[in-house]
């Protein structure tokens, strides 16, 4: 913890950064809320990211803008063309040369001395390092979906809690007021009682057919990029791109869901729980190594009555983002600080001092920051962010196995369907392992 | 010799007895054509080929005389048929040839235009009605408006100017915008199709019309209108059901504006919704998404027992269609144990087998891991031993918990 400032000058700085929130960093010792590492609050965080691919440089970009509060020191990667420029990124923001480099998460984890670490990786890769870096006691700033499969995010969720650290997920969208009104109104029965949620998430696009297989680029260390995946020959898809392949992610809808579903959670209280029950079905391209469903459509319903459909954007009446729907009417958000009605008076409500007002933030990243510091939940937990994308996880399986699923969502377990329960995890490839719960 | 004669006499009559059966279930279609400014001799048999696949059609070609023949020996006995497909563009029929047609039509008769049918009749005022919209043949405001869509809104468009025009062909994504009509249920709501022309500024009477499916005409595409033009539209006329297709530019064997799923698919659908305003097939497999063109270039849908006889040779660097087809198998058994356990069956026997490829042991080993039972477990411990092989053997073995 270089380049100590005072803790005055530390909220002076802080709050014209973040000029107009209302939650400013909240100072308290963070032994006193029983931090696995105590951090003083004039002290800068020291952070380092593994994965600095186009989201984790964005995400690295906006740790960077807290300068005053954030010491970045170390980046991690398997493609030597990424590190470089996340080091000279690093660098130039740090003034100096002295961003370390890692190409195996495992020497970065065991030799940086962190207080926290920003982690953007491709999906299959969740469980191994989001459980490594819990483990080693850091606190995580990671990318959703958390995880590819509902067993990877269990011990992401254990290892976290295991841990005593502090969690943000990349689900940015809490952090922005639309959706963080479109929640507080339907959360505070605005559109009566929430009956109905419609969640619009990407279409899919235009896949690459077959392409020929091709020598792997030597900035890139293609073994560790698969990981924990089944071997295949490199084919010129490896970053963003593996998106778009199963054995990586579940395409739009997993990489979304963290995103609209997390938000539909939010606004109707269902952050802790999940679906107990699950049908639908998606369009699967008829060939190509691009698998993933371009369509989905499924319905889950809830213990309490509601039902929640998450569809691709053009099935939907209001396209894309997050629709409640009550028994008095309904309200929309989406990106681009779209947030709209069924009748544009509900909009104007007041929510009073009684109602519920949800956690607000209006940096996500300073949010986490303040959370490292102040040792209280950040505002987009693991276990919330595993609940979001367990329903695109659980959709996934009803729609591979064109069955209804039926869900425990206290016990974490797909009842009476063998086949589908096999499909709550994908093995590892030897020698990699998930840890154990 | 006798019991011989005997036999074959009953044999010929069950036949016939069983034929007729059978017609009653198929509904007999005329395809009109014989003159066009397309390559009608190309186009006409694959209409044919394609309604006739469903087992629902059996469709005839009647050609019309030549241009500037006598149109009066086009005559054709309308009532015979339920269905009519209009792939023509040409001189006017006669008079009488007219009034039965309409007729036809007011009385119940389904109809399908294609693509250029469109083009035709400009004069003809209850054509005109039929097709709903029309292109070219001097076609402006004087026939009714431009239809379309414009950032999601339809748009009637009164403004004059020319009907009918298209860029170069390409191919385009075509958009659902009624997903719950019966011909659009259950197909994906954004598919690509195979290379052709995007017919736009269409304009007519419009009357009764719902338009199924746009695609948008991309002026940086080899130009366009900037438009969500129709591509497949539903008319009333009287008691009559018309389904519009303004897609499939033939070339020579069809090409693939007309080998393409999509346009196969719903053109079988829309004629079956024009005879009985119900569609009753199946979704295909192989039906296209936003994630590609799918052709059929034989024009028939892939078999399970010919996907399985293609997969054993499967090596990376060629189509997946046939996985796609044998999971699409496992997808729609859902629930069916008997019927699981014999298609896994068919799965193990090409992974034991000697000639299958490495690639295709790969392909079934990753999907026998989730939708295999017990039977399968013996042949994939055997491959654990497979350097080449252990990893997917694994994989399978360690999702089956064996």
């Amino acid at each position: 913890m270089a380049n100590k400032s005072s803790r005055r000058d530390f909220v002076k700085r802080s709050a014209a950064l973040v000029a107009g929130a209302i939650v400013l960093p909240q100072i308290i010792p963070s032994t006193a809320l029983g931090m696995g590492r105590k951090i003083a609050p004039s002290d800068r965080i020291v952070i380092g990211s593994i994965g600095v691919g186009s989201q984790g440089m964005s995400n690295m970009r906006d740790f960077l803008k807290l300068k005053d509060a954030v010491q970045f020191v170390a980046v991690c990667d398997v493609d030597t063309h990424h590190l470089a420029k996340a080091k000279e990124t690093v660098d130039m923001a740090n003034n100096n040369k002295n961003c370390r480099t890692y190409s195996d998460y495992r020497e970065f984890l065991e030799k940086e001395k962190l207080d926290a670490v920003s982690i953007a990786l491709p999906d299959h890769w969740h469980g191994i390092i989001y459980s490594a870096a819990a483990n080693k006691k850091l606190n995580i700033y990671g990318e959703k979906p958390i995880c590819r499969t509902i067993k990877d995010g269990q011990t992401i969720v254990s290892a976290v809690k295991r841990n005593n650290i502090i969690w943000q997920t990349g689900s940015w969208q809490r952090s922005v007021a639309n959706f963080h009104r479109g929640a507080e109104l339907a959360i505070n029965g605005r559109v009566g009682k929430v009956k109905y949620i419609e969640v619009g998430l990407p279409d899919g696009s235009k896949g690459i057919g077959t392409p020929p297989v091709q020598q792997v680029p030597s900035e890139l260390n293609w073994e560790m990029w698969l990981g924990p995946a089944l071997k295949v020959p490199y084919r010129g898809v490896s970053h963003w791109d593996w998106r778009w392949i199963l054995d990586y992610s579940g395409g739009q809808l997993t990489d979304w869901a963290g995103h609209h579903i997390d938000i539909a959670n939010w606004g109707a209280g269902l952050e802790h729980t999940g679906p107990v029950e699950i049908s639908g079905a998606g369009v699967y391209p008829v060939e190509g190594i691009f698998n993933v469903p371009v369509e989905y459509d499924f319905l889950c319903k809830y213990g309490n009555g509601i039902e929640m459909r998450v569809a691709n954007a053009s099935r939907l009446p209001l396209g894309m983002g997050t629709t409640w729907h009550g028994d008095l009417g309904w309200v929309h958000v989406d990106r681009g600080d779209v947030i709209s009605a069924s009748d544009p008076k509900i909009l104007n409500e007041v929510i009073g001092e009684n109602e519920i007002h949800l956690y607000k933030s209006e940096n996500h990243w300073q949010n986490f920051i303040d959370c490292v510091r102040s040792g209280k939940p950040a505002i987009a937990p693991v276990e919330v962010a595993y609940r979001a994308i367990s329903v695109a996880l659980l959709g996934e399986i009803a729609m591979t196995t064109g069955q209804t699923i039926k869900w425990d969502p206290d016990k974490e377990e797909i009842i009476g369907n063998p086949r589908a329960s096999g499909l709550l995890s994908r093995p590892y490839r030897q020698p990699w392992t998930l840890p154990t719960i | 010799m006798k019991k011989q004669y005997l036999l074959l006499i009953v044999a010929a009559g069950l036949l016939t007895f069983f034929s007729a059966c059978k017609n009653e279930t198929v509904y007999k279609t005329l395809i009109i054509t014989g003159q066009n400014n397309h390559n009608w001799k190309a186009s006409s048999p694959v209409l044919k080929q394609i309604l006739d696949e469903t087992g629902l059609f059996s469709a005839v070609i009647m050609n019309t005389p030549d241009k500037g023949g006598n149109m009066k020996t086009f005559d054709p006995d309308f009532s015979k048929y339920k269905l009519v497909v209009v792939d023509y563009n040409g001189d006017s029929w006669s008079e009488k040839t007219n009034t039965a047609f309409v007729e036809f039509v007011k009385n119940g008769g389904g109809v399908v235009f294609y693509h250029a049918a469109n083009n035709s009749f400009p004069a003809w005022k209850e054509y005109n009605e039929m097709t709903g919209l029309g292109g070219w043949g001097d076609r402006n405001q004087k026939d009714g408006p431009y239809v379309y869509y414009k950032n999601n809104k339809l748009v009637t468009d009164t403004s004059a100017g020319t009907g009918g025009s298209h860029g170069k062909r390409r191919e385009y994504l075509v958009s659902t915008r009624i997903i719950d009509h019966p011909i659009t249920r259950g197909l994906p709501v954004r598919w690509l199709h195979g290379t052709d022309e995007l017919y736009s500024q269409l304009r007519g009477p419009a009357k009764n019309m719902q338009i199924l499916a746009t695609a948008f005409a991309d002026s940086a595409a080899g130009g366009g209108t900037m438009r969500d033009e129709p591509m497949l539209m539903t008319i009333t006329f009287g008691k009559g059901r018309i389904f519009h297709t303004a897609m499939g530019h033939a070339d020579e064997g069809g090409g693939p504006a007309m080998q393409c799923v999509g346009f196969i698919t719903t053109l079988q659908r829309g004629a079956e919704w024009a005879v009985t305003g119900d569609v009753t097939q199946k979704v295909p497999w192989d039906f296209p998404s936003a994630a590609g063109v799918v052709l059929r270039p034989d024009f028939k849908e892939m078999t399970l027992e010919e996907a399985f006889a293609n997969i054993s040779s499967y090596d990376i660097t060629k189509s997946t269609k046939n996985l796609s087809c044998i999971q699409n198998k496992i997808h729609s058994l859902a629930g069916d144990e008997q019927g699981l356990l014999k298609l896994e069956k068919m799965m193990v026997k090409v992974l034991v087998a000697k000639e299958t490829t490495v690639d295709a042991k790969k392909l079934l080993l990753r999907e026998l891991s989730w939708m295999g039972s017990d039977y399968s477990v013996p042949a994939i411990k055997d491959l654990v031993s497979n350097a080449e092989l252990k990893d997917e053997a694994e994989f399978a073995l360690t999702r089956l918990k064996k």
